[in-house]
């Protein structure tokens, strides 16, 4: 077993939904979520979801990639903005070519299984990011 | 005596309906071309490609995906949620629920029923029937019923044709809030080996022609003629049928036993397209039905599960469907995004090539 278990655990609503904390003092938001605000370091802070569309700031394809890993690359890993809230994150992207990535693109979260613990650990799943589809929620609907 | 609600379909309805359909495409003359058929084999099924789930999706990333449209049409609080039943026979695990994982990532825990079931390709019928019991007696005020599969198939065995990938979802809650009500609901089960898997077997078999006449044609007449006769209904009465979709040509052949014209079978006929998705095969074409569907219409659904047994419902749209219906990604929507692939992609993505994962 090379995950750890306890840290997917206490991890999974920031994969699974996003989740962050918002200061209740200065209003900035802290993702991953933090219980010490790191722009004014109060202690008063509020569980926020930041779940929604985005856009694509810029990307790099990883070719070689850890153990876990080689049956999902090329990797796509790119620097988007949640729209709406001006946080940007590290995510990967989904359902499209290398090729095909393009800056300023619309994108939505997808839960996906990111990686295996071998053949029998556990599967871990997390949001991802896959450009919009048609019929998708107006932009700005995050939740 | 017991005080027994003598139809508690009435009491429920859909509330909310979505569906998901992976990317990826695998034309059905690739696969006629890798393993020897003839070429006409893929017509003879009436099926053209089928949908294919890329490396980072399995039957509990599509659930999630179905689910969360049905919860945008149906616009409810997800904690008022009182039970997840997930229909599959591919549960990425073994032991451990996908039901809990898309409750959690849905925002549905801790206060609900979860779990996941399986009868082949109609477990997630039966859920459904169970969901309007649970409605129906106010156990829950809603339930969220889900059926996904990554079917599997033997390399090379005619189940590869069309076993496919999708998956479909539905809030069933009370009749009041309901974009479809249902009138009445009729169950037919025996015990027939058409299909199966073993323990740590990783393909099913089948009984070949056995897989026909008396297991999918003969529970799916059955069930429609017990609900027939449970509702004094006659088949003239419904503008829409679905039946399981194991191929393109049993759904039409089974409706000419019943005579219902090819007509009403059409628009909830989507294997053609992406294959037989198991757990959503029929209810994926209700999801598609329910697109497009206007206030008074009323379908006949028929799902079927080999082991074996078949559903039947009636259901009658309302007009609550119109403001719904554009709240989420339509079933022709995800049909219009695709990506064809050849057999060594497939094969990759679906776990066809032995890897020695470290």
């Amino acid at each position: 077993m090379k995950y750890s278990i306890a840290r997917y655990w206490r991890e999974k609503h920031s994969y699974y939904r996003l989740k962050a904390t918002k200061c209740l003092k200065c209003n900035k938001i802290n993702y991953p979520p933090s219980k010490v605000c790191r722009y004014c370091g109060s202690r008063e802070l509020e569980d926020i979801e930041l779940f929604g569309p985005a856009k694509v700031l810029t990307w790099t394809t990883i070719y070689t990639t850890p153990n876990g890993y080689e049956e999902y690359k090329p990797l796509i890993i790119a620097m988007v903005e949640l729209l709406g809230t001006g946080v940007r994150i590290l995510t990967r992207l989904t359902d499209i070519d290398p090729e095909e990535v393009r800056e300023g693109m619309l994108i939505e979260p997808v839960l996906r299984r990111t990686s295996e613990d071998g053949e029998a650990g556990i599967i871990r799943y997390a949001l991802l990011f896959r450009p919009l589809i048609k019929g998708a929620p107006e932009i700005g609907s995050n939740k | 005596m017991v005080n027994m609600l003598l139809n508690p379909e009435k009491e429920t309805g859909i509330i909310g309906w979505g569906s998901y359909i992976p990317r990826y495409r695998l034309p059905l003359d690739e696969i006629a071309r890798i393993w020897g058929f003839a070429k006409e084999t893929p017509g003879g099924l009436r099926t053209f490609e089928k949908a294919v789930a890329g490396r980072d999706e399995d039957a509990t990333t599509m659930g999630w995906e179905a689910a969360f449209n049905a919860l945008k049409r149906a616009g409810i609080n997800p904690r008022e949620i009182g039970a997840v039943w997930f229909g599959t026979e591919s549960k990425p695990y073994a032991v451990k629920p996908s039901a809990t994982i898309i409750a959690e990532a849905l925002g549905i825990t801790p206060d609900t029923m979860a779990t996941d079931l399986e009868f082949a390709c109609r477990a997630a019928s039966e859920a459904m029937r169970i969901a309007i019991g649970a409605v129906a007696s106010k156990l829950v005020k809603y339930a969220l019923v889900i059926g996904s599969d990554t079917a599997q198939a033997e390399p090379g065995d005619i189940l590869e044709f069309t076993a496919s990938s999708a998956a479909t979802a539905f809030i069933i809650g009370p009749s009041s809030e309901a974009a479809a009500v249902f009138e009445a609901s009729y169950t037919y089960v025996t015990d027939t080996p058409d299909f199966w898997r073993r323990a740590y077997i990783p393909y099913p078999l089948h009984g070949e022609g056995f897989t026909g006449e008396p297991a999918y044609f003969h529970h799916i007449v059955n069930a429609v003629k017990g609900l027939l006769e449970k509702t004094g209904l006659s088949v003239n009465d419904f503008d829409y049928a679905i039946f399981h979709q194991p191929n393109g040509t049993f759904p039409l052949k089974v409706a000419r036993k019943l005579g219902v014209p090819k007509e009403k079978v059409l628009p909830g006929l989507v294997t053609p397209y992406i294959g037989n998705s198991y757990n959503a095969s029929a209810l994926i074409g209700l999801s598609k039905v329910l697109d497009n569907a206007k206030p008074g219409d009323r379908i006949l659904l028929a799902p079927f599960g080999s082991g074996a047994g078949s559903d039947a419902y009636s259901i009658v749209v309302t007009d609550k469907i119109i403001d719904r219906k554009d709240k989420a990604p339509k079933v022709e929507d995800y049909l219009a995004r695709k990506k064809t692939i050849d057999y060594g992609m497939y094969a990759k993505y679906r776990g066809l090539i032995k890897r020695i994962r470290r």
